[in-house]
């Protein structure tokens, strides 16, 4: 490569040259940079310059303080969605003395399918994930159905009987257990279905809305006890 | 969740009462229902009529399988929480399955007690449609 270039550029013997003896300037500059640690203060009368101002831009604006608590602004949004009405939210509210309690008979009526009943042994409150725990017997077989109360394949939830006296339990589980198993109660809910059955017969309210008659059911319920 | 050596109910009335799970087919885990498994009959049923004198006789022709054959069977109930798309769990109280042959088929005519809907989505209405209810 050398020897090529030598032979096209005549002028190239000259680099060698120039590189072995730089430029008086060049050294000079290289020998201000050194390592050294002296520092030259300005004079004190010189004159000032004021700073060149940076823009600073504001932050964006936190949506923090835009909303407090997001998450529980979420939950009551769907809850608000999922029931308008309100019942479900009552039912289960610890503040309402008549709300559905653990012990108690509950029936669940499905959009899809037959309805499910059975003793509530568990609530789980979970803001709009809240369920319930059902324990009921079928064909001597006990079942446990978990059902979620805001989900929209739940029609309504009806409280056929009441505990006599309140659980001194959170959850109920124990009565898994032989001792305490109640059984089957399909019998206190078929009675139920039956007498509420024959009030809507006698009140001859042929032509009412289903939605409707959810909620007389209800008050006729909490009426009993 | 039915293992090797899990223990169910036969809930028809193939003859068997209780059997062993042998095996659970084309899975690494624990079945759930619907799930075809292998089983061993460990307990024959005895049929209330036939429980007399000359049971052995009878039990042995009503009975289409016999204690320590090898049969596949459907797991129709779970004593483990099943998830339901919608939220919704199911749990029984007991492990149960039904025999069936090789093709799928039922061996029993008739079922009794509960299963679980499952048994639809895995294609098993044949069970279905036997069982007395199904949740």
């Amino acid at each position: 490569m050398a020897s090529t270039s030598l032979s096209f550029r005549p002028l190239s013997c000259w680099t060698s040259l120039l590189r072995k003896s730089p430029s008086p300037l060049q050294k000079t500059i290289v020998s201000s940079r050194a390592l050294t640690t002296y520092y030259k203060p300005k004079p004190i009368d010189a004159p000032f310059v004021p700073k060149k101002k940076i823009k600073a831009f504001p932050p964006p604006s936190s949506f923090r303080a835009h909303c407090k608590e997001p998450i529980q602004a979420v939950v009551t949004s769907q809850i608000a969605l999922l029931d308008p009405t309100g019942d479900r939210t009552t039912l289960f509210s610890k503040a309402n003395p008549e709300a559905a309690h653990v012990g108690d008979i509950l029936l669940v009526r499905l959009k899809n399918g037959d309805p499910f009943a059975g003793v509530c042994i568990n609530i789980r409150r979970r803001g709009v994930d809240s369920g319930i725990l059902l324990r009921n017997e079928l064909t001597r077989v006990g079942v446990e159905m978990w059902f979620k109360i805001y989900s929209p394949n739940v029609e309504g939830i009806e409280v056929v009987q009441r505990r006599e006296k309140r659980a001194r339990r959170a959850r109920l589980t124990y009565m898994r257990k032989p001792k305490h198993d109640m059984g089957s109660v399909q019998n206190i809910v078929l009675a139920y279905q039956r007498s509420r059955g024959a009030l809507r017969g006698a009140a001859a309210g042929g032509a009412v809305g289903h939605e409707n008659k959810g909620g007389k059911r209800k008050v006729k319920a909490k009426g009993k006890r | 969740m039915i293992q090797l050596k899990s223990m169910l109910n036969c809930i028809d009335n193939s003859g068997a009462a209780i059997v062993e799970c042998a095996k659970v087919m084309k899975m690494h885990r624990g079945a759930k229902i619907g799930d075809r498994i292998i089983v061993v009959v460990q307990k024959q049923r005895n049929f209330g009529p036939e429980s007399g004198p000359g049971a052995s006789v009878s039990t042995s022709a009503a009975n289409k399988v016999r204690r320590g054959d090898i049969r596949h069977a459907v797991v129709v109930r779970t004593k483990k929480k099943l998830q339901r798309p919608d939220g919704s769990v199911v749990k029984f109280d007991d492990n149960a399955c039904v025999l069936i042959n090789k093709t799928g088929e039922p061996i029993g005519t008739r079922l009794n007690g509960v299963v679980g809907t499952e048994l639809r989505k895995m294609k098993w209405s044949k069970i279905l449609s036997l069982a007395p209810m199904h949740l």
